[in-house]
C-alpha cells in the first residue's frame, strides 16, 4: 500500500480506537443502564448490572406505549418509502430522457427543494393539514414525507438513470413494449444502487425524525416512536433505565439492517453524496 | 399516424411526472411560497382573517434580542460543526484508507451513532453530561481533573460547546464514509512517482491526497452546512436552546415563535431569514470550492 503516510500504521491504529471507543462507551452505556435497576444507576454507569433486569425492556414497552408506535414508525415508513420509490422513479424517467427547456426546468425546481430548509414549508402545512382534517393521522406524515423527500430521491434516480443507455428503451419499444412495461421491466430493476440509496436514506431520516411527528400526530394512538419516547419521558420525568430500554427498543430495526446490509449502506452513503 | 404516435408517447411520458410534480407543487412549492407570504402578515395561526403588514415581521426580527442571539449562535454552531466535523473524519478516514485489520469493525462502530436518532442521541449524552451523576464528570474526578468538571449543558458558558460536540460526534460516521470514497479513488501512482522524487508524507498529503479529494470535500462541507443550519430534534431535547438563549439556533426561534408563541407570521419571516442564509451559505460554497477541484 502506497499512500501519504507510508507505514505509520500505529498511527491510524490509535486514531482509529480512540474515535471507536469514544463512539461505544456512550453505547456501552445505554446498554448496560437499560439493564439496571433504579437504584444501581449511583454506581459506577459504565459499570455491568448487578441483576440483569430484562423486565425493564417489557415495562419500557408497556409504559411507552411502543407497541402503538412501532407500528406507527412501520407504517409510515414504509408507505412512505414506498410512495417515494414509485414516484420518484417514474418522474425522474422522463427527466433522464427527455432534455429540453421544460424538463430542465422541472429537475432545477426539484433540485432546489433539496437546499430549502422544512422550516420554510412547515407553517403553511400546518395550515393545509389541518384544513384537510389530517391532523393525528398518519396519511399526513406520509404526505410530507413523501413530497418533501422527492427532491433528494428524483436528483439521484436522475443521475443514475442518465448512465443507463437508450438503447435499451428504442429496442424494448421496437419489441413492442409501452414505456410504462419499458420502465417497470426494464430500466427501474436495473437502478437498484439508486433504489437503495434512496431506501437507506429516507428511511434513516424517516424512521428518526422527531419534527413532523411533534407538529401532526400529537394523539397518543398516531404516534412514532421518537414521540411516544419524547412523551414518555415528559410522563415519567427521568427513570432513566427504562428511557434507555425504549431508546435501545427503538434503535434496533436501524441497526439490524445495517449489520445484514452493511455494503449497501456504504454504497449507499457514498453514492448519494459523490452523485451530487 | 406517427403525430398520433408521438402524442400518445408525450402523454405517457407525462404521466410519468405528473404524480411527483403535483404532489411536489400542491406540498412544497405552494407552502414555500406562502410562507414568504405569510412572513408579510401578522397571522397567529388560529385568526382565520390575516392581515398583510408589509416588512414589519423583518424590521422586528433585526430588533428582537433572541432572534439576533439565535441568528448568532447558528453560525457559530454550524462553522464548529462543520469544521470539527470535516477535520476528524478526514483524520479517521486517511487511517482508515490502508491496508490495517479490523477496518470494516472500525468503521461499522464508528458508524452506528448516525443510526440512531437524534432524540436518542440528545438523551444519552445528556445523561453523560449531567453535573453530579454524569459519566464524564465522574471520569474526570476518576482521572483527578475536577477542576475541568462542568454542568456541561447547564451553564451558559458551556452548553453550546457540548451540543456541537454530539453533533459532531453523530454525524462523523457519513462524512468519514465519503472521505474514504473520495481517498480510495487518488490513484497509488500519483505517490509511488512522489516518492521517487523524495516527498515527504505531509506534503504528499498537501500536494496530492487534498487536492484530489476535492469532491468529497465539497459534499462533505455542503452537508454539514446545511444539516447544521437546519438541526432541530438534538438542540431541542438536550437543552430546549437553554440555558437562556444560549443554545437556540434559528430552527428552534421558528418552532418557539410560530407554534409555542403562535406568531405563525413572525416565524414565517425567521423561517425565510434562515433559507436564505442557507442558500447563499450553500452557493458560496459550491463556488469557491467547485474552483478548486481538479479533474485527473
Amino acid at each position: 500500500m502506497n499512500k501519504a503516510f507510508g507505514q505509520n500504521k500505529w498511527a491510524s491504529y490509535l486514531v482509529l480506537s480512540f474515535w471507536a471507543l469514544l463512539a461505544l462507551l456512550p453505547l456501552w452505556m445505554l446498554l448496560s443502564i437499560s439493564l439496571k435497576g433504579e437504584q444501581e444507576l449511583t454506581r459506577f454507569p459504565l459499570s455491568i448490572p448487578n441483576v440483569w433486569r430484562f423486565g425493564n425492556y417489557t415495562q419500557a414497552w408497556k409504559d411507552a406505549h411502543l407497541g402503538v408506535a412501532f407500528w406507527n414508525s412501520l407504517l409510515i415508513t414504509g408507505c412512505s418509502l414506498l410512495a417515494i420509490i414509485v414516484i420518484g422513479a417514474m418522474a425522474a424517467y422522463p427527466l433522464a430522457r427527455f432534455a429540453n427547456r421544460l424538463t430542465n426546468g422541472v429537475y432545477t425546481l426539484f433540485v432546489a427543494g433539496m437546499v430549502l430548509p422544512f422550516q420554510l414549508a412547515i407553517i403553511p402545512l400546518y395550515k393545509i393539514i389541518k384544513a384537510m382534517h389530517l391532523m393525528n393521522s398518519p396519511i399526513s406524515a406520509i404526505l410530507i414525507y413523501t413530497t418533501s423527500h422527492l427532491a433528494f430521491t428524483i436528483f439521484i434516480y436522475t443521475g443514475f438513470m442518465k448512465s443507463v443507455p437508450r438503447e435499451l428503451d428504442e429496442a424494448a419499444l421496437i419489441d413492442g413494449c409501452g414505456p410504462f412495461r419499458t420502465f417497470w421491466q426494464i430500466i427501474f430493476p436495473l437502478m437498484k444502487p439508486a433504489t437503495s440509496t434512496v431506501a437507506i436514506m429516507n428511511s434513516l431520516f424517516i424512521w428518526n425524525d422527531l419534527l413532523v411527528p411533534l407538529l401532526f400526530l400529537q394523539g397518543r394512538s398516531s404516534q412514532t416512536i421518537p414521540l411516544a419516547i419524547f412523551s414518555f419521558v415528559g410522563d415519567y420525568n427521568n427513570n432513566w433505565p427504562l428511557m434507555f430500554a425504549a431508546i435501545v427498543i427503538s434503535s434496533v430495526p436501524l441497526i439490524a439492517l445495517f449489520v445484514f446490509a452493511q455494503k449497501h449502506f456504504v454504497k449507499g452513503i457514498t453514492a448519494g453524496a459523490v452523485k451530487s | 399516424m406517427i403525430a398520433y404516435k408521438r402524442i400518445k408517447t408525450v402523454i405517457a411520458y407525462t404521466s410519468f411526472l405528473l404524480p411527483a410534480l403535483l404532489l411536489y407543487i400542491v406540498f412544497v412549492v405552494y407552502p414555500v411560497g406562502s410562507s414568504f407570504y405569510y412572513s408579510l402578515t401578522n397571522w397567529d395561526g388560529i385568526n382565520p382573517i390575516v392581515h398583510f403588514i408589509g416588512f414589519d415581521n423583518f424590521k422586528r426580527l433585526f430588533q428582537d434580542t433572541e432572534v439576533i442571539s439565535a441568528l448568532k449562535t447558528s453560525m457559530i454552531y454550524v462553522f464548529f460543526v462543520a469544521l470539527l466535523q470535516n477535520v476528524i473524519a478526514l483524520l479517521l478516514a486517511v487511517s482508515a484508507d490502508r491496508r490495517i485489520r479490523l477496518k470494516t469493525l472500525y468503521r461499522s462502530v464508528i458508524f452506528i451513532p448516525a443510526l440512531l436518532s437524534s432524540l436518542s442521541i440528545g438523551y444519552i449524552w445528556s445523561y453523560i453530561y449531567q453535573p453530579t451523576t454524569g459519566v464524564l464528570n465522574i471520569i474526570l474526578k476518576g482521572i483527578g481533573l475536577q477542576a475541568l468538571a462542568h454542568d456541561w449543558l447547564g451553564s451558559p458558558k458551556y452548553a453550546l460547546g457540548s451540543v456541537i460536540f454530539v453533533t459532531v460526534w453523530q454525524y462523523i460516521g457519513p462524512s468519514m464514509l465519503i472521505y474514504l470514497a473520495g481517498l480510495q479513488g487518488v490513484p497509488t501512482s500519483l505517490y509511488e512517482a512522489a516518492d521517487i522524487d523524495g516527498t515527504s508524507g505531509w506534503g504528499k498529503f498537501v500536494h496530492i491526497t487534498f487536492p484530489l479529494i476535492a469532491p468529497s470535500l465539497t459534499i462533505n462541507l455542503v452537508l454539514s452546512a446545511i444539516g447544521g443550519l437546519k438541526m432541530f430534534d438534538l438542540i431541542f431535547v438536550m437543552t430546549g436552546g437553554g440555558p437562556g438563549y444560549a443554545t437556540e439556533v434559528l430552527s428552534l426561534a421558528i418552532y418557539k415563535k410560530a407554534f409555542m408563541q403562535s406568531s405563525m407570521g413572525y416565524g414565517a419571516a425567521i423561517a425565510v431569514v434562515l433559507s436564505l442564509i442557507i442558500l447563499l451559505i450553500t452557493l458560496a460554497q459550491l463556488f469557491f470550492l467547485r474552483k478548486r477541484e481538479v479533474e485527473l
